[in-house]
């Protein structure tokens, strides 16, 4: 579903944000990029949707090849790949209802598929009886559900979260994972840019961490911190029980 | 037909328009003057040529032969200048006509019994085509055998094409002038809008929304701005044409003003036309630019 070659990413103020990416990313899957600030989630991110385009190497997104993508069919990607963001970017002057047959009015669908489409993704992030209400009147936890309602109108194959949980406290932060699970249970390929280190060990899915724009670690049931430093923490831990024993021992 | 989209669409191109109303009142205002002029300014123009294009058609250019020609030799210089496409149209008068016509034209103002033998040469008088070619037409007559001399009213032909020449390229430089005054002004008012919506925009870009989609209501601004702007002018040139003009053309009764509001309007739709395009380019060239960035 999304494939990454040698991927590497430079601004234009010099700044090397990508440096020879290596990814699969299987279609169906559930992704963690995690990393801190500046390691280049967001970058990575950006080329999955064509924010971006890479410097070198080749980013493959659902067979289109984004380094090749013509300007002109960029709307044809943008339709498959659905994003969210940390600030969620609701229009404040639209009700919920408004804001997620936006998405799909724009595109020039048919109104009868506004009214298909807006209910259903409106039940499914369980935002249905707040579809009158307008974004400022939402909290936050809500305002993100509306916004992956949005991401989601359009039936994208793939969706893409950057910090999705940086706005909220943690129950509404897990909340909107479990959505983003039940989300990728039916099948939709879902990338976390995070760093919500409980979210991620909560969930034990894949974690790719990066570092200073390269792939640092890529375990398949990952923890935030790296499974290397969980084992490192539990033997820590262990040696630190065993002084403590034989301290008081 | 899908009602639902054409509402969702026409919302959208209100909610632009109503965005920001004192500049849409500027460009709209803008648009005015300059239909305004510019009906005012071609008007002037036609009115001013039709009234050149009268004295211009009287003139005649009249060529002298020499004392010596005879008739035979008018009649070779005639089948010459007949061969000619320049040549309208001309007449030839022999000295006896040409001394009669003087008899007439002086009479009683001066004496003319008084001159016994006739001083007139046998002479010729041409109308050109085109008023341009009088000067080339007078000069090649003027290299001809047997031809003394030629007259016509150089000063007057001369003042007259300069007038009417610097007149319609002042005119043009004017009009040109008031035409990208509009369209910037219009531009302005669109970028407005189209920064007060970045965000609607950038989320239009970000769900796949094509570039015509988002276009769209942002030239309809334009073309509304335009429109409504030449609509005023042009209301305005109507009370002008029915009101202001039939007092002026009876208190210039000396001046051969002619009623030149018989095809307004086609006149109107031109300048409507006008109007809109410069709304539609101006919008299409200041969004273009903010969506390629």
């Amino acid at each position: 579903m999304i494939s990454l070659r040698e991927v590497g990413l430079v601004y234009p103020n010099g700044t090397r944000a990508l440096d020879g990416i290596d990814l699969e990313i299987a279609k169906g899957s559930f992704v963690f990029l995690v990393g801190h600030s500046g390691t280049g989630k967001s970058s990575l991110l950006r080329l999955l949707y064509r924010e971006q385009k890479p410097s070198s190497g080749m980013v493959v997104v659902d067979g289109i090849e984004i380094g090749k993508l013509k300007r002109s069919k960029i709307p044809e990607l943008r339709r498959k790949v659905g994003v969210v963001f940390q600030d969620f970017k609701l229009l404040l002057d639209k009700t919920v209802w408004e804001n997620v047959a936006f998405a799909l009015q724009v595109t020039g669908a048919p109104t009868r598929d506004v009214m298909r489409q807006v209910p259903r993704v409106l039940d499914l992030v369980g935002m249905a009886h707040k579809s009158r209400v307008f974004p400022n009147e939402l909290s936050g936890g809500e305002q993100q559900r509306a916004a992956i309602a949005r991401a989601l109108v359009n039936n994208p194959k793939i969706l893409l979260c950057d910090e999705p949980t940086g706005n909220l406290d943690p129950v509404n932060a897990n909340e909107v994972v479990d959505l983003l699970h039940r989300i990728n249970l039916k099948g939709t390929t879902v990338v976390v840019a995070t760093h919500n280190a409980l979210v991620v060990d909560r969930m034990r899915r894949r974690v790719i961490r990066l570092e200073h724009g390269k792939v640092l670690a890529d375990d398949e049931r990952g923890l935030y911190h790296g499974i290397e430093s969980d084992i490192r923490r539990d033997a820590e831990d262990l040696a630190l029980a065993a002084r403590v024993r034989h301290g008081l021992g | 037909m899908d009602w639902g989209k054409i509402r969702f669409f026409l919302g959208e191109v209100w909610r632009n328009f109503t965005r920001n109303v004192i500049m849409q009142v500027t460009a709209i205002g803008t648009v005015t003057v300059m239909i305004l002029l510019l009906g005012t300014f071609l008007f002037a123009q036609q009115t001013l040529g039709r009234v050149g294009g009268d004295q211009i058609a009287k003139i005649e250019i009249s060529v002298f032969m020499t004392d010596k020609a005879t008739p035979a030799d008018g009649q070779r210089l005639m089948a010459r200048l007949k061969s000619d496409p320049r040549v309208k149209r001309m007449t030839y008068i022999p000295k006896a006509e040409g001394l009669r016509q003087v008899r007439d034209r002086l009479k009683g103002q001066l004496d003319t019994s008084l001159l016994t033998s006739n001083p007139l040469p046998d002479a010729l008088r041409i109308r050109v085509v085109d008023p341009n070619q009088v000067h080339a037409v007078a000069a090649a007559a003027g290299k001809m055998p047997n031809v003394a001399n030629v007259e016509y009213q150089r000063d007057f032909v001369e003042r007259l094409l300069r007038l009417y020449d610097v007149m319609s390229k002042v005119g043009l430089a004017f009009m040109l002038l008031l035409v990208v005054t509009a369209a910037i002004i219009i531009s302005n008012t669109i970028r407005l809008t189209v920064y007060a919506r970045r965000r609607e925009i950038a989320i239009m870009q970000l769900v796949g929304a094509s570039n015509i989609y988002i276009r769209l209501p942002f030239i309809c601004e334009g073309f509304l701005d335009g429109l409504i702007g030449a609509v005023l002018a042009v209301l305005l040139l109507g009370i002008g044409r029915w009101q202001l003009w039939p007092k002026l053309a009876s208190s210039l009764p000396f001046f051969p003003l002619q009623d030149a509001g018989s095809d307004f309007g086609t006149f109107a739709l031109q300048l409507l036309g006008v109007g809109a395009s410069v709304g539609i380019v101006a919008s299409w060239i200041s969004v273009g630019r903010y969506l390629r960035t």
